[in-house]
């Protein structure tokens, strides 16, 4: 099949996968529409680096299967070619983020204002962490569908890992671009970010247990949590 | 709308955190001493919602059946907490202590803590004041006659210790001695009995007699004076009375 007149480049600018085409110093040459989302979360050095790692041995195109983990995004294989010396190519592997096995209990699921829902939280983790507390919300966020007796539980919970900290930043936004699929729907992204000085990772397991009843992605770190919750209407 | 007055930030937020989710069909328990102001809270806030006693398992279950909103009064003592099912309810509980600390976790999403009254001073004051003026309503006492400062608190049992204790100051200060002689003959007519009793029922008079006559002549030379007995005699019974 002669398929050079046919323009590639599209179809990798639109690929799901993160691919980014480096110089021989590490600087990007190209980088598609996923890629491009995946450098709010990982620097060009560390993916500069992955690729080195994982290149094959002589001239051509190897994949290996690896986990890689940057907050929200999980990779389960790379790619790593070059055809010269200038130029190296990488490509990840998106884990699929959809948790299929959960069926949507709609049912269960309440319009919600979620800064109500967020406010009240605070105000009970007040009660237990007088320290300084820092709120950034979108208070346009439009009311979605969400099981709120759970919800508030697992706010609780989360908080509570916040309360020995001295202070905390709680962050509520609407992501651009970013969907999360549930059944064959794409529903927009609310992102929940806590961040502070310190954390008590001490009920991280459960917490993970209880989120894993939901269709709700996350990440822990250190000093900080993030839930991606989907929209949905 | 009637207002639960507190100055204690604690139950601001407690306050803040009930208001709000007001609309939202969460379930929410107010964990908490005897006499806190628990259900005074939770019916201001939710005046209207059905009340339901936990001691009674099969009205809370009616209850849960009939109403989407429901207060649950002393939910420690429910029994079968574990069957239980609010999705999709709003629910206010109060209860004296956690019970199983499990179960509370498992069932409801807002769990706060509505501090003492020793932990929340200005409330006690408030409260003070207030009871002082129902007493003295309800005893036909004058308020000017005592000095709300000089009332002691007694906040061990919170709220209801607190409202003893001022009703029997209240009391304490506006009898008169004929009151007191009809106090005296009813406790005596019930109590009278044996055969010492003259010694025995004399401290009642004598005890309060010697006390407060220390606290106001201060030494025992001029109460013996004041009460025109000799100082030896004196001496002998704050020895007997065992008074310091």
């Amino acid at each position: 099949m002669n398929t050079a007149s046919i323009d590639f480049k599209a179809f990798v600018e639109w690929d799901n996968s993160p691919f980014v085409l480096f110089n021989n110093h590490g600087k990007i040459l190209y980088l598609n529409n996923a890629a491009e989302l995946l450098f709010g979360h990982a620097t060009p050095k560390e993916i500069y680096n992955i690729a080195l790692l994982y290149a094959p041995q002589s001239f051509g195109y190897k994949t290996t299967a690896i986990d890689l983990n940057f907050d929200a995004f999980s990779f389960y294989a790379v790619t790593v070619g070059y055809e010269n010396e200038e130029q190296i190519a990488i490509r990840l592997y998106n884990k699929p983020r959809i948790k299929q096995n959960i069926p949507l209990q709609k049912e269960k699921l309440m319009a919600t204002d979620i800064n109500i829902l967020l406010e009240a939280n605070i105000a009970l983790f007040k009660i237990k962490n007088n320290n300084r507390l820092e709120l950034l919300t979108d208070q346009e966020i439009p009311s979605f569908k969400i099981d709120q007796n759970s919800f508030s539980k697992l706010l609780r919970k989360i908080l509570d890992t916040f309360v020995h900290s001295h202070s905390v930043f709680i962050e509520l936004k609407l992501l651009i671009g970013e969907h999360i699929v549930i059944g064959n729907k794409k529903e927009p992204i609310v992102q929940l970010k806590i961040d502070a000085d310190t954390r008590c990772s001490d009920t991280d397991e459960e917490i993970i247990a209880l989120i894993d009843t939901t269709h709700i992605a996350y990440s822990f770190k250190e000093h900080s949590i993030r839930l991606d919750i989907p929209l949905i209407q | 709308m009637e207002q639960f007055y507190t100055k204690s930030e604690q139950v601001q937020n407690i306050i803040k955190g009930l208001s709000l989710t007001k609309t939202l069909f969460v379930s929410s328990i107010i964990l908490g001493e005897a006499h806190t102001g628990k259900k005074t809270l939770v019916r201001t806030l939710f005046p209207d919602t059905p009340v339901v006693s936990g001691s009674n398992l099969k009205e809370v279950k009616r209850a849960l059946e009939d109403h989407n909103e429901l207060i649950i009064t002393d939910f420690e003592k429910l029994t079968h907490q574990n069957g239980l099912k609010f999705d999709n309810k709003r629910i206010i509980a109060t209860a004296n202590h956690i019970g199983n600390q499990q179960i509370i976790d498992k069932l409801f999403a807002f769990i706060y803590t509505m501090p003492p009254l020793k932990d929340r001073i200005e409330d006690a004051y408030y409260l003070k004041s207030l009871f002082f003026h129902e007493a003295c309503t309800t005893l036909t006492a004058k308020e000017d006659s005592l000095k709300l400062d000089a009332l002691a608190m007694d906040l061990t049992s919170n709220a209801q210790s607190l409202k003893k204790s001022i009703y029997e100051q209240v009391v304490y200060h506006s009898m008169k001695s004929e009151e007191i002689e009809k106090v005296l003959y009813a406790y005596l007519l019930e109590h009278l009995q044996g055969n010492n009793a003259y010694k025995e029922y004399l401290a009642l008079y004598e005890k309060p007699l010697i006390k407060a006559g220390l606290q106001k002549f201060g030494s025992q030379l001029q109460l013996s004076q004041v009460l025109g007995i000799n100082r030896n005699t004196l001496r002998k019974k704050i020895y007997e009375y065992r008074i310091d």
